[in-house]
């Protein structure tokens, strides 16, 4: 060998094996029991999540790593987490199956069935990405070794997409703490035979919306229940069931976590509830306020919280516990922000006026205009906040339109200002659009003036294209689903609420098996293909993205009292 | 005893860089007429980009991927590293295939993440587009969950394009770029 090949290797990784071997062949495997710490265990658990999920050592600085053999790479764009999920039970996307990482799965031995895939090239595609058929158990000794060089307890050498960390004693030692710690117990809310879940309603939702959101899960609970029953016939009559239908079935409960009073007190009447009887997780919820306080409280408890009904979801780039099926006002916003962005007829010396019912829909559809305005690199916008009745006064109105005529209005109101369109659209100045928002507008959106439809432009965040299957988000209708005129101010709890247990239960919970972990359901989650939903053109994931369905349609109404939707953007506006 | 021991650890680098875990074809490409928008949000028309006497490098990943597209962009940071020291500048090209959540700010940030030098681009565009584009290149992921590893090189000698499926190492894929590169 081999001066060549040494030579070959960069100098950096043959000082960190030289510094590695050195260490421990003076201080032998100490990673076979962890150094005596001073640091409290939770202190070195912290630092092991860390290390885990961000790719930063305990003393700051980044993980460093090395790929294919000589390729550095810095951890913190690496992290396990990302592969291995959170939960640390692996993930396969891409044709790479990313085996578990958690002590229970380490330690045992490890056989999985042959598989067709077990092959080189085939079809004229290689299979690049595999796991090893067999290997025994790890220990702490032979884990530090595969952390390090990248070679089971069997020598099999790891495929080359996987990480070799050198990593010194100590802080191998607080790494294999934590992958000991990771999933190890079952969350609370679920066992082998049950899981308990909640729904969270808030008292300013009406008792028709709350009995439309109720049914749906009701009849899941029941059915689920119900399945039970007969596999417990079944096993009664004498059938072996198969390893899947082991753990296919659970009976399932649910809690109606209702919030009363300011919102300032949710999160305690939430820890109550939680405390009594905690949950696996929340399907679904309804509020027609802002849903900061329980999204909070589930960042807090680390619990799932699955698609609620809101329009004011967090808009958060970290936020990890809640799943949302969009952003809500915001996302209506930004569309206008992003279509506009691209007319060749708004240059940067048209005038945007933004006026905003001071409302939290119309401060939730300006903040996200402004949001995406700001990061298309546009200069702010003129913003008026005004009160409901300023809105109507048709005078006042008037004259802030009259000082400096807009090209562009947008107007974040509720539908009380549709009687002023026709007036307000008439002093625009070129190119002359106005933007309203279907959600916040509601049933009243068909009725705008038919002689102002042509310079008035509207977001719709549902489908608009057919959608083959029944009204309440199945397959089993034959005839295609359009959205009309009729759908405005729809809020869909029931179909929504349907979607919403369909994705918890077919793609999450009946795919957790054994992993009774709400950090694995939602990793699992994570990685689904995209999909087609009854009230949405695709939802599409990925690991940390929370809002599942990113996009909202512009349109313009037809003419007549049944006004047809006419799309004026593709479903994402890039 | 520690030269030893290095010659222990490290045959298995060594052993793997001398059989080729990827595939190479050469291909005609014909570019679509399509506008991308880069991590800058600016209009790119594709097929102007791609053109030029150096050679260019294409890749398609996105920017929450897991598995292969860091392993993808870890390649293409080092080969940026490894040319500019060679006072070389290199054309790298990724091409989201989620465009869904990929807006110019999720590019910009995956770059400064990878800590990308300039000319490595980040493109996003509209389903529609990209779709096209990733057709032309015979790189067609109907599903970003089920997508694979490749990368793909412009020869600025007659246009035609080094398709490679797999993982290479950088010392293949230094190698690759080398061997379509005009100036070596």
């Amino acid at each position: 060998m081999n001066r060549k090949r040494l030579t070959a290797l960069p100098l950096q990784l043959l000082l960190v094996c030289l510094t590695m071997v050195l260490s421990l062949s003076i201080t032998g495997f100490a990673a076979t029991s962890p150094p005596v710490s001073d640091t409290a265990k939770t202190e070195r658990l912290r630092l092991g999540e860390r290390m885990y999920r961000d790719g930063i050592l305990p003393s700051g600085a980044s993980m460093p790593a090395f790929i294919r053999g000589d390729v550095e790479v810095d951890s913190s764009a690496f992290s396990c987490s990302s592969c291995h999920l959170r939960g640390g039970l692996g993930s396969y996307e891409g044709g790479v199956v990313t085996p578990p990482t958690t002590g229970n799965k380490l330690y045992q031995s490890y056989r999985r069935p042959p598989s067709l895939d077990d092959t080189h090239d085939r079809s004229g595609r290689f299979i690049y990405a595999k796991t090893v058929v067999e290997r025994p158990p790890y220990t702490r000794n032979t884990l530090a070794t595969a952390l390090r060089f990248g070679t089971d307890p069997a020598g099999q050498v790891f495929n080359d997409v996987m990480p070799r960390y050198p990593l010194s004693d100590s802080d191998m030692a607080i790494m294999i703490e934590y992958l000991e710690s990771l999933s190890e117990q079952p969350s609370p809310g679920a066992s082998k035979s049950e899981f308990r879940f909640a729904t969270i309603i808030t008292e300013d939702v009406s008792k028709e919306e709350r009995q439309e959101m109720l049914l749906p899960l009701q009849n899941f609970i029941d059915h689920t229940n119900q399945q039970m029953n007969m596999y417990n016939d079944f096993i009664k009559f004498g059938y072996s069931p198969t390893i899947e239908m082991k753990y296919a079935f659970h009976r399932a409960s649910l809690d109606i976590w209702e919030l009363k009073g300011p919102p300032e007190t949710w999160q305690n009447q939430l820890a109550a509830y939680a405390d009594a009887q905690p949950v696996f997780a929340v399907l679904g919820g309804i509020s027609n306020g802002d849903w900061r306080p329980i999204h909070d409280f589930c960042e807090a408890r680390r619990l799932p919280c699955l698609y609620p009904i809101t329009d004011f979801p967090v808009i958060s780039e970290t936020g990890w516990y809640t799943y949302y099926f969009n952003k809500g006002y915001a996302q209506e916003g930004e569309a206008t922000a992003r279509y506009l962005n691209r007319l060749a007829t708004v240059t940067a010396g048209t005038p945007i006026l933004q006026i905003v019912q001071d409302s939290p829909a119309g401060k939730a559809l300006a903040a996200g205009f402004d949001t995406a305005w700001k990061e298309l690199g546009r200069p702010a916008v003129t913003t008026m906040i005004l009160p409901a009745d300023t809105l109507r006064n048709s005078k006042k109105m008037a004259k802030i339109l009259t000082k400096r005529p807009p090209g562009v209005l947008l107007l974040w109101a509720d539908a009380a200002l549709l009687p002023l369109l026709p007036e307000l659209t008439a002093r625009l100045a070129a190119p002359g659009m106005a933007f309203v928002s279907s959600s916040y507008l509601g049933d009243k959106t068909a009725t705008i003036s038919e002689n102002v439809r042509k310079k008035v432009f509207i977001t719709f965040p549902y489908r608009l294209t057919p959608f083959v299957g029944s009204k309440d988000g199945g397959f089993d209708a034959k005839v295609p689903i359009l959205a009309t005129a009729k759908d405005f101010g729809d809020r869909r709890i029931v179909s929504r609420s349907t979607t919403m247990l369909k994705q918890a239960t077919t793609r999450g919970l009946n795919l957790l098996y054994d992993n009774l972990y709400r950090d694995h359901l939602l990793d699992i989650m994570s990685m689904q293909m995209d999909l087609t939903v009854r009230d949405y053109e695709r939802f599409s994931f990925g690991p940390g993205q929370r809002y599942i369905s990113k996009g909202c349609y512009i349109i313009q109404l037809g003419p007549g009292k049944e006004p047809a939707l006419l799309p004026r953007s593709e479903w994402v506006i890039q | 005893m520690v030269i030893a021991l290095i010659v222990v650890a490290l045959p298995a680098a060594s052993a793997r860089a001398e059989a080729k875990k990827y595939k190479r074809t050469v291909e005609k490409v014909t570019v679509p007429d399509v506008y991308l928008i880069n991590q800058d949000g600016k209009k790119v028309h594709l097929e102007t980009l791609l053109k030029g006497d150096s050679p260019v490098v294409v890749d398609f990943i996105y920017g929450t991927c897991t598995t292969i597209c860091p392993v993808l962009s870890a390649g293409y940071l080092n080969l940026q590293g490894k040319l500019e020291a060679k006072g070389q500048a290199v054309r790298l090209v990724s091409i989201t295939i989620d465009p869904e959540n990929d807006t110019p700010k999720v590019l910009k940030e995956y770059l400064k993440r990878y800590r990308a030098k300039p000319g490595w681009d980040f493109l996003t565009g509209s389903r529609a587009d990209i779709n096209t584009v990733m057709k032309a290149f015979n790189a067609y992921i109907p599903d970003k969950m089920s997508h694979y590893p490749l990368n793909l090189i412009r020869s600025p000698k007659d246009g035609s394009w080094i398709r490679l499926f797999g993982i290479m190492s950088s010392k293949e894929f230094l190698e690759e770029y080398q061997s379509v590169a005009l100036v070596r």
